[in-house]
């Protein structure tokens, strides 16, 4: 086994080793044990650390590839497949190096910052142990190499994230949101298996890069449909958890758990995950599929957008951009722009985080209070917050230097060149939705800052009868209403996050992410479904020049090797997995992607870098306008926030209301279902067990009835013989009178008689 | 050493006869005793047996050695029938990875059965020899290998059930009996007349006469061509396969046949719900797979499609009927419905994946089950009630009950990591790679959602939230300013109890181990499984037809 497929393995049990303990031990421990969590995720951090370094740092290699399997189950030799079995095992390439660090780090900072966070709470210890097996099942979606362990990671950190967000179970609306969360990921969830079971059903393994070699070969013997409908449904896996439109219902519920939770699990990697797995099948999605995904992704984008602009409860407005922000990186993914949605992924993990701790820290701060409304110069009191929340605020707004500016400029740039690759028309909503989004992005964020840091302290005006008694056992210091930074443990997180939102971690140009290391190692693979070729021919001029130009940096043999190594090392199957030498890095000066065979991901790879400074010209206006709206509307109260609400109350009420989504799905899903229910327990209870009883019924009577034939036919004639001899016995008894005279008459009668009858029969 | 698993609780039954009745705890622990006896042998025919041997059919050369393992085998019955020939009925006991499985289950179960009966009161004499008995019936008619031989461990499993439910049952456990009892008759005196039928139609290759030996019966090639059951018969072979289909869909059961279940369930004591959902409802699917299918693999064949949508509507068809309960009993009745479903429709894949998902569920329903019914025992010991609204916010004050209720509920959802989800996950796998049900696995996976629908609900009912205010159970400030629950009428335990532990941390830990690393028991299986799927293959059929 090679040294970071040990390390990788280690990494993924230390946090379940962790849950383990806690679970088990937590009231046994000192402090309920939350060092142990601390610790355990801190040396998970630490290997994980290890693991980026030799795979980013030390080999540098776009086409890094290292896997190792083992056989789960073994079916023997089926009839009619052959040797049947099974595999698990792990897949570390660059993109897994980074999520490692970047899910471990998170979870790490996230454990600290609730060890402040989460004091006095009743079931502290149980909080760490389900962070703990968060983190393992996160973990492991990242390492796996096939469908079916990606499968069951996935629900299982649908189980953490109902246990989360059920934390503060004893609350009805909490109750409510995990099972909502759980049971809409579950819908989501059954079109991913769905997915799942189309491509197993073609080529038995459920190994990503078998089934890939399987369908460049040309083995997947349905038709293209077929294919289209296994994206799409693997993809619904991704709308659910990365809750994209229409099943994004749950996420913002889901802020009923404990506000680091809704860093963690969901804002940086839960529901990133969704994208990562879009990232992972991204070879087999056919042009149809890109196409349903990216426009989902720029439905979700603008939708989440113009629903977060209303909300007052803080962590709702950030509930709301982090759907908005999913749908930015799945529309990457649909319109091709892979390595851009996967950089948008990592920027907005820290950023993201970066304000929800950073809201955990005001709403701490602040006594529970969440709605803005009451909130308000902030900025002075806690200046480490407010420093830190307005850095990722500026990173998720998309202000030039930092993280968030460079991914999502190479996101609207993608999307940009799709557009004019399928030729326009319908296709410009997607980058145009984009935008608008972008703009809407700033403005609420502006908003929010403006509202929660910004002008007089808003307290008192709170009305009474809105007091949310929503503290779970804390002591809450009702009376004093002080508020104070945060200690240092919640600090350091915020601290850490905000640097990671700065340019200069990601690319040393701050206008060009696409010059950094990150876009270098995470490339787009080639497709595995080719689009027909001249398909493009009118984009053609300068898509085909394209390979041309990157042939000669040799790039080429990138896709190809990285192919070569996943089949080389599966074969051998034991612990033989090599790392590769960086064999290509010398000739990649330049920022070029692999070449594309298919002539569709070749011409939207180029033009999506020829529209690279129209994108950021753009998005610049739309971040300027966004902002400047704020500053009218909040800072400089040009317009009235609650006037302009009035004057336009319909689309107010539609936007405050959520689209009105969770009735839609109360009046027809769930009321639907339950009435669905009711009428078959009827049936069944009526109809089918009726028939059973009606049956037993006819049986009875029909033995009543031949009980009947049997008392007065059969046993008639019984009682008749009886009767008849009885009355004949009778009538026979009444000429045996005992008298010896009454006897001697009757035989002289007789006799008399006897004699008589002779003489007639003697003379006739 | 398989004589001995089945007779050890007859051995049993007739010490307790020989105890006073005043005596409890000598009869209990003679139970609990031979139970455990039953456990030690199971795991020693665990041990001993060869997961390489096929089974299904006799070896290459007809006879069952080399194929079966632990093969008993003596003559038992012998009547001169004079120009019938003689009749031959034997006394035949064997393995193969579909009974051992079986085995381990129900040696499993009735430890469990055992323990979970202390809390009978009533009768106790009268309760554990009927107990006794119903043990050796289940166990003889899994590793039974004539046909005869089976059906009579199958009759005898009727009467200790009738009385087991009639005597020590609900309010309406005369009719819950009598209905059971009755349904399960019916079924049976069908399967009488199709055994007899069979007795005529096969030749055991090795002595040339008639058989009742199952293991003869499954392969084709020893059915005489024009007899009443050969290979020409086509209309009797269909006949008798679904006569034969009805009589274990009965026992399944499937939809339109399952009313007996939830009547049953309501009225039984909890450990007969827990014999019942864990081991007994396996024999109606053990019955298909042994008997059924490979009898008549070509109306098998014929029939896939229907039985998959049979299963189909046991899954979605259970489910809702489950979300619509406000007994929890009835609840978990449905929901083994719905569960039981999925072994039909793995069947119906009619290929490996399918069968093996089929053998695993029926394992992993016998655990997750039998761990459901005895948590719903649990709280209807303290609380005399299975009504899910009168409870609410229990977790707060018996936390080690709902985190065991969590276990079981998510496992019973199918959670992956526990032992549920792989056997479902291979009954889609197998369905969806059959296209004759892939339509049927589309329809189906719908009961996922549904499942986690009425178990989550229900969950949050009676567990989340706060006290309803209609709740049965009252809480009382404690000595240490806690509040605690308090039960009318209930002196144990609030939580769970050691004994109450006792039985369900060992269906815990199977359910997350084998729901992690199921080799342990797909490792057993497969072989036979594949065997099966190749006697049941339209491939291997024609073959056998040209050679006839």
């Amino acid at each position: 086994m090679h040294t970071l497929i040990q390390l990788s393995v280690i990494v993924l049990l230390l946090p379940l080793l962790s849950f383990v303990l806690l679970i088990f031990f937590n009231r046994r421990l000192p402090r309920s044990g939350d060092f142990l969590g601390v610790g355990i995720l801190a040396t998970a951090f630490a290997l994980s650390a290890w693991i980026f370094w030799d795979v980013i740092v030390l080999h540098y290699d776009p086409a890094f590839r290292l896997t190792w399997d083992f056989t789960w189950i073994d079916f023997g030799d089926v009839p009619g497949v052959g040797p049947l079995q099974i595999r698990m095992g792990i897949l570390i390439d660059n993109l897994t190096a980074i999520m490692l660090a970047m899910v471990t780090l998170i979870s790490l900072l996230v454990h600290l910052y609730s060890t402040g966070y989460m004091t006095g709470e009743k079931y502290y210890g149980r909080y760490f142990a389900y962070l703990g097996i968060f983190t393992f099942s996160m973990l492991g979606i990242v390492l796996s190499d096939n469908l079916f362990s990606i499968y069951i990671f996935w629900e299982l950190v649908g189980l953490s994230s109902y246990l989360l967000i059920g934390f503060f179970f004893e609350k009805q609306s909490a109750a409510d949101a995990q099972k909502k969360a759980f049971l809409v990921n579950r819908v989501g969830d059954i079109g991913m298996w769905l997915g799942i079971l189309i491509l197993y059903s073609q080529f038995h393994t459920f190994g990503y890069q078998e089934i890939y070699d399987h369908i460049k070969n040309g083995d997947f013997h349905m038709s293209q449909a077929w294919l289209t409908a296994a994206g799409v449904l693997l993809f619904m896996g991704c709308v659910g958890k990365s809750a994209q439109f229409p099943l994004h219902v749950w996420l913002p519920d889901a802020m009923e758990g404990p506000t680091p939770v809704s860093a963690l699990i969901h804002a940086a990697t839960m529901v990133a995950a969704g994208v990562y797995f879009v990232g992972r099948i991204f070879v087999i999605l056919t042009p149809d599929a890109l196409h349903i995904i990216a426009f989902i992704g720029a439905v979700t984008a603008f939708m989440a957008a113009t629903i977060a602009i209303t909300q007052h409860d803080i962590k709702r407005v950030l509930a709301y951009s982090t759907v908005s922000q999913l749908g930015y990186m799945v529309l990457g993914l649909g319109v091709g722009a892979y390595s851009a949605a996967l950089f948008h992924l990592l920027t907005h993990a820290f950023f993201k985080a970066c304000l929800f701790l950073g809201s955990g820290a005001i709403i701490h701060a602040m006594h529970h209070e969440q709605d803005m409304r009451w909130m308000g110069g902030l900025w002075k009191k806690m200046p480490w917050t407010f420093a830190t929340f307005t850095l990722a605020t500026l990173a998720l707004a998309g202000l030039p230097l930092t993280s968030g500016f460079m991914s999502k400029d190479a996101i609207l740039a993608g999307a940009l060149g799709f557009a004019e690759v399928e030729g326009g028309g319908i296709y410009y909503l997607i980058p145009v939705l984009g935008f608008f989004s972008a703009m809407l992005t700033a403005f609420y964020m502006g908003r929010q800052i403006w509202l929660v840091f910004f002008g007089e302290s808003r307290t008192h005006l709170k009305p009474a009868d809105e007091h949310h008694d929503d503290h779970h056992g804390h002591d809450d210091h009702h009376g004093h209403h002080e508020v104070h930074e945060v200690p240092w443990n919640m600090r350091l997180p915020l601290v850490i996050l905000a640097a990671l939102s700065v340019f200069a971690v990601y690319s040393p140009d701050p206008l060009d992410g696409g010059k950094g290391w990150f876009m270098h190692l995470v490339q787009t693979p080639p497709t595995a479904v080719s689009a027909p070729a001249g398909a493009f021919l009118l984009h053609g001029a300068s898509a085909a020049e394209h390979p041309v130009e990157t042939a000669a940096h040799g790039a080429g043999a990138a896709g190809e090797h990285a192919v070569e190594a996943g089949t080389g090392t599966h074969d051998s199957h034991g612990d033989t997995a090599e790392g590769h030498p960086p064999a290509h890095g010398e000739e990649e000066g330049e920022h070029h992607g692999p070449v594309y065979d298919d002539p569709r991901q070749a011409a939207i790879s180029h033009e999506a870098h020829a529209a690279h400074d129209r994108a950021i010209m753009y998005s610049s206006v739309m971040v300027a306008i966004g902002i400047g709206l704020a500053l009218i509307v909040y800072a400089f109260r040009f317009i009235d926030p609650e006037k302009t609400a009035q004057r336009i109350r319909p689309l107010y009420l539609y936007s405050f209301n959520k689209w009105y989504w969770d009735e839609i799905y109360d009046a027809t899903v769930i009321r639907g279902s339950l009435l669905l229910s009711r009428i078959m327990a009827w049936f069944d209870s009526n109809i089918v067990d009726g028939i059973v009883n009606g049956v037993g019924a006819m049986v009875r009577k029909f033995g009543t009835a031949s009980g009947n034939m049997d008392r007065y036919v059969v046993d008639g004639m019984v009682n008749f013989t009886a009767f008849f001899v009885q009355t004949t016995g009778a009538a026979l008894k009444k000429f045996q009178t005992g008298k010896v005279q009454t006897y001697v008459v009757m035989v002289l009668l007789a006799v008399t008689g006897y004699v008589l009858y002779y003489f007639v029969q003697l003379l006739s | 050493m398989l004589s001995l698993i089945v007779f050890l609780p007859i051995v049993a039954a007739l010490v307790i006869l020989a105890v006073p009745s005043s005596q409890k705890q000598i009869i209990r622990l003679v139970t609990l005793l031979a139970a455990v006896g039953q456990g030690v042998l199971a795991v020693l025919i665990w041990q001993a047996y060869d997961p390489a041997l096929p089974g299904i059919i006799a070896s290459p050369g007809g006879s069952p050695e080399g194929s079966f393992q632990l093969i008993e085998r003596l003559p038992w019955i012998s009547l001169d029938l004079g120009n019938f020939g003689s009749l031959t009925i034997e006394y035949f006991l064997g393995v193969d990875g579909l009974s051992i499985t079986m085995v381990l289950l129900t040696a499993l179960i009735s430890i469990i059965g055992v323990l979970s009966s202390w809390t009978i009161k009533k009768q106790v004499k009268g309760y554990f020899i009927l107990f006794n008995v119903l043990s050796t019936a289940m166990m003889g008619c899994f590793v039974a290998l004539d046909f005869f031989l089976f059906y009579v461990f199958w009759e005898l499993m009727l009467l200790p059930m009738y009385f087991l439910i009639g005597i020590w049952g609900g309010p309406n456990r005369e009719y819950a009996a009598i209905k059971f009892f009755l349904y399960t008759l019916f079924g049976s005196v069908f399967m009488l007349l199709v055994m007899i039928g069979l007795y005529f139609s096969v030749i055991d290759p090795l002595t040339g006469n008639h058989t009742f030996s199952l293991v003869a019966m499954a392969s084709q090639e020893n059915y005489i061509p024009d007899a009443i059951l050969g290979p020409e018969s086509v209309v009797w072979r269909y006949a008798a396969f679904i006569v034969l289909f009805i009589g274990f869909a009965i026992k399944v059961p499937m939809f339109p046949f399952h009313t007996w279940l939830p009547d049953a369930h309501v009225e039984a004591p909890t450990p007969i719900s827990v014999i019942l959902a864990g081991v007994l409802l396996k024999l109606g699917t053990y019955g298909m797979m042994r008997i059924n299918f490979p009898f008549f693999p070509e109306v098998f064949q014929a029939s896939l499609y229907v039985i998959g949508v049979f299963g189909a509507i046991n899954i979605i068809y259970g489910a809702f009927c489950a979300l619509a309960q406000s007994d929890l009993k009835k609840l978990v009745a449905y929901s083994s419905i719905s569960h039981m479903g999925y072994v039909l429709l793995g069947l119906a894949a009619g290929n490996s994946e399918g069968m093996t998902g089929a053998l695993y569920q029926m394992f992993n329903h016998g655990t997750i089950t039998a761990m459901l019914f005895l948590l719903v025992g649990v709280i209807y010991d303290r609380a005399h009630t299975r009504q899910i609204d009168k409870f609410g916010g229990l977790a707060s004050y018996m936390p080690v009950y709902a985190g065991v209720v969590t276990v079981a509920w998510f496992a019973s959802l199918g959670l992956p990591g526990l032992s549920g989800f792989i056997s479902e996950a291979f009954v889609f796998v197998g369905a969806f790679s059959s296209e004759v049900t892939r339509n049927i696995a589309i329809v189906s996976v719908l009961g996922i959602v549904l499942g986690a629908a009425y178990l989550l609900w229900s969950l949050q009912r009676m567990f989340l939230g706060k006290r309803n205010p209609d709740a049965v159970y009252e809480l009382r400030k404690g000595a240490d300013g806690q509040e605690h629950i308090h039960f009318h009428d209930w002196n144990g335990k609030n939580d769970l109890d050691a004994r109450e532990l006792l039985m369900l941390t060992p269906l815990a830990v199977i359910i997350i181990v084998l729901g992690v690393y199921p080799m342990p028991v797909l490792g057993l299986i497969t072989t036979s499984i594949n065997q099966l799927v190749e006697v049941l293959s339209p491939v291997v059929l024609t073959a056998s037809a040209a050679v006839n």
